[in-house]
């Protein structure tokens, strides 16, 4: 799935140029504390949060991740969008609480799991 | 093997300097990225490296980071001018934290930070002075 389906499914409303949205999200993961990102997140992945300030836009740099949503609907400000333009990092908003923006994305095939590398090694 | 030094630079961290937390870290991970290191081995260096740097950023005053690349390694050292860690073994286990709720606010202070530079080093050596600083030494192997 793209971020695009993504955005649609979740409804959500994009910061970022319209060709960001075509990259592919395999994984994802969801918190609200930037440690538990550093510690347990799967590089590359999108990232789910309700926090909202530039130190999620730096995370997402080392992890090397795909894209945030920000949930519950929390706009980020000037300096998160620029900072995450800056980087070709996506940012999109949702106004879905945490909970239930990770359970229609679970419904529609995504995890937080590497499901295919799995398969791929029996 | 000898040890050879490919790269080696030096930074000046500032405490309370929350607007440029982690930069450090991002040209860290850009300098091994350029330099062809393994992507797992950037990955551990550069969280290591933002933990470290969040923890600076945080609890101490100024520290030096040292960096450096050989053929064999990446080695971090870090002293901190600071208050010092009073309990280390504490420090180490996931989930003690001496975090204030506006560090928690920036998305820190879980109590996870040197559990992880510990997980994710080869080589970790952590010393500190109550009132005067922590002296961290980690290495990532390259093979």
């Amino acid at each position: 799935m793209n971020l695009r389906e993504v955005k649609d499914i979740l409804r959500c409303k994009s910061y970022s140029s319209d060709n960001l949205l075509e990259v592919e999200i395999d994984l994802c993961y969801a918190a609200d504390m930037m440690s538990d990102v550093l510690k347990s997140c799967k590089i590359g992945s999108l990232l789910i949060t309700g926090l909202v300030n530039p130190q999620v836009i730096q995370v997402s740099e080392i992890m090397d991740l795909k894209g945030i949503i920000f949930v519950s609907g929390k706009e980020p400000a000037i300096e998160i969008i620029k900072k995450a333009e800056e980087k070709n990092l996506p940012i999109l908003t949702t106004e879905r609480q945490m909970f239930d923006a990770c359970g229609i994305l679970y419904s529609h095939g995504l995890s937080g799991q590497d499901t295919q590398d799995k398969t791929k090694n029996g | 093997m000898d040890e050879e030094v490919l790269f080696s630079q030096t930074f000046n961290i500032s405490g309370r300097d929350f607007a440029n937390a982690g930069t450090v870290s991002v040209k860290i991970k850009r300098i091994l990225k350029e330099l062809g290191v393994r992507p797992e081995v950037v990955y551990r260096v550069s969280i290591c490296c933002y933990e470290a740097e969040m923890n600076i950023i945080m609890y101490a005053m100024l520290a030096i980071l040292d960096f450096t690349i050989t053929n064999n390694e990446v080695i971090i050292n870090i002293e901190d001018e600071g208050p010092g860690i009073a309990d280390i073994e504490r420090a180490l286990q996931e989930g003690y934290s001496t975090a204030t709720s506006e560090m928690r606010e920036m998305g820190f202070g879980a109590g996870l930070g040197l559990p992880n530079i510990k997980k994710n080093s080869d080589e970790f050596k952590i010393e500190s002075v109550i009132a005067k600083g922590t002296k961290l030494n980690f290495k990532i192997y390259l093979n």
